[in-house]
């Protein structure tokens, strides 16, 4: 049988079982919740409407208004005004508009800590298995029934999938890259329920924030959580972020995967992941030359410094196209102080890209983004389905910095390895 | 029928709408100002004006990938259908069908069995499919206790209501 995963023992943990088993259902404890403005609304006018009470463990519960950053229509504006008022009366942890976006917020500023259970509203929740906890995303009505009255949830144990990861990527190849072409090399949804365990050499090179992306973009293979068993990287964030680590697990060595994938990423190129799934990956220079009217660095994988800064590498000192606009979106607050003071944004604006507040930018276009059946864009968004950014004939292109900056230089998608 | 006096049956009988692979939450009703009246129109224009109450939602793999709100499955219930089956089901998708009480059953194997406007039988205690016209059978494990009773009882809240002991309470 072998020893216990690291997701088996937090779940062992938080349900107050010695053991746990793949498929078996447990009820257990939640650390932390994250809800976005959308979503508040729709759990707390549910959790009002058929459930009532207090709210456990409020203060767990985090609120960060990431869609809307600034209300563009009445109705959105009740969906705030809403949140804010719950907030107040229940006594959750409110990041008005401007704060960021959820992930990018909720990570830095301690709502997942190394060994708790996470869930979240968005089914990309499952990013904060980077820093070793159990990160799930759940509905409304897991929100509403469960975790606002109880602090609880119920949880299906899940199977383990190791995926190892070993080489380097040439140059001009970004971890981001290398996490949209694995989505394709598992393929949509043929990870389902599983908790993929990524690790493996190329994995141990990245920094925390690149590690980011490979619990971010491995969601649409069907994952319920993924995670990295904590390491030297971990702890240095963590001791950073000031994270409590006291319930901090490591899986056991013996701890049998049910399944082992194992990839070589030393030739991996730069890829775009291109309409209408985020699983159809093709190398940028099979679709090189194809025109946007839309440049962006935003959403809950983009919008980091480490992204601003791969995208200045190429543009700073350059204009942008005639006919394409760059839109730069810090992912919260503390990035774009981060940003001023590293100095990457005067060059960039100068160069014509204009910088947004922080937020999920046009992440369902809800403040930005929207486009005609004729517009496309190139970001560094983490999802292309049609209808998500105005008409459902408008194409989105996911890629790297580097790619979305070089594009917005040409005004045509670019292979950025001519600028390094 | 014991099995059945707790809480709603869980066999249905219906005409089906047959979807393909990877059908998004986005073209269910992602959005606030998506109603009932567009849900799946992007895949069938004919869908949202002609579905009926009973009717049952037959899909291939990944169904209900991308956003995880529970609005997309609602909206489908709005609808009247009875239930769904697919060959997979993203697991958001999957877990908000069964908090709100509209069954759903995973069942390799099913988009063979049917040809859109078939009629077919599901059992979803029983985890079986029927195309009565052909009489050809898909067969996939039955759904565990805890989640049976939860569709039984009519999603989360109720389940929640019924058996507050789970939880702590």
């Amino acid at each position: 049988m072998g020893g216990a995963n690291l997701i088996e023992k937090v779940l062992a943990r938080a349900s107050g079982r010695a053991k746990v088993t793949p498929g078996e259902i447990v009820v257990a404890d939640v650390d932390s919740a994250m809800v976005h403005d959308l979503s508040c609304c729709t759990s707390g006018r549910i959790f009002e409407a058929d459930v009532g009470g207090t709210v456990k463990n409020a203060d767990r519960i985090a609120v960060i208004f990431d869609h809307i950053f600034s209300p563009p229509t009445e109705d959105k504006a009740q969906v705030l005004e809403f949140n804010r008022a719950f907030c107040r009366k229940y006594g959750l942890s409110l990041y008005d508009s401007g704060s960021g976006n959820l992930h990018n917020v909720a990570m830095r500023r301690g709502h997942a800590r190394p060994g708790s259970i996470v869930v979240g509203s968005d089914s990309h929740s499952t990013v904060h298995g980077v820093i070793g906890a159990m990160a799930v995303s759940l509905g409304n009505y897991s929100f509403a029934a469960t975790v606002m009255p109880y602090g609880k949830a119920w949880f299906r144990v899940p199977e383990l999938v190791s995926v190892e990861l070993v080489g380097q990527p040439p140059r001009g190849t970004t971890a981001r890259d290398v996490a949209l072409w694995l989505t394709a090399q598992i393929g949509e949804g043929n990870a389902k329920y599983a908790a993929i365990r990524f690790e493996g050499e190329y994995i141990d090179s990245l920094s925390f924030w690149e590690r980011w992306l490979f619990t971010l973009l491995g969601v649409d293979v069907g994952a319920k959580c993924m995670y990295i068993e904590p390491d030297d990287e971990t702890a240095r964030v963590a001791a950073q972020l000031g994270l409590d680590d006291s319930q901090l697990e490591h899986g056991d060595r013996d701890a049998v995967p049910s399944a082992r994938w194992r990839w070589d990423v030393s030739e991996v190129p730069p890829v775009v992941a291109c309409p209408a799934t985020v699983g159809n990956v093709r190398p940028v220079s099979e679709v090189a030359g194809t025109p946007v009217q839309f440049c962006e660095l935003g959403g809950h994988g983009g919008g980091r410094t480490e992204d601003v800064e791969l995208a200045a590498s190429v543009f700073a000192g350059h204009q942008r196209a005639d006919g394409v606009l760059f839109n730069i979106v810090p992912s919260s607050r503390d990035v774009f102080a981060e940003c001023l003071e590293k100095g990457l944004v005067e060059p960039l604006h100068a160069g014509g890209a204009t910088w947004f507040p922080a937020s999920g930018g046009s992440n369902q276009a809800i403040n930005m983004g929207a486009m005609t059946k004729d517009e496309a864009m190139i970001s560094t968004q983490s999802r292309n389905f049609p209808g998500r950014n105005g008409n459902r004939e408008a194409r989105m292109y996911l890629a790297s910095p580097l790619t979305v900056a070089a594009t917005a230089m040409r005004g045509v998608i670019t292979d950025p390895r001519e600028f390094l | 029928m014991a099995a059945h006096d707790v809480g709603q049956a869980l066999t249905f009988r219906g005409k089906c709408w047959k979807f393909g692979d990877n059908v998004p939450t986005d073209e269910m009703g992602e959005f606030f100002a998506q109603e009932v009246g567009n849900v799946l129109a992007g895949l069938n224009p004919r869908f949202p004006v002609e579905v009926k109450p009973g009717d049952i939602v037959v899909g291939g793999h990944s169904f209900g990938q991308s956003s995880g709100r529970a609005l997309a499955a609602k909206v489908l219930r709005a609808t009247g259908i009875s239930c769904i089956v697919v060959e997979s089901a993203a697991r958001t998708f999957w877990r908000n069908c069964i908090e709100i009480g509209l069954p759903i059953l995973e069942c390799p194997g099913v988009s063979k069995l049917v040809e859109d406007g078939d009629e077919i039988v599901v059992d979803i205690e029983q985890g079986v499919v029927l195309n009565p016209a052909t009489g050809a059978v898909a067969r996939t494990e039955p759904p565990d206790d805890f989640l049976r009773d939860m569709l039984r009882a009519g999603g989360l809240i109720p389940f929640v209501r019924a058996r507050p002991e789970l939880w702590g309470a």
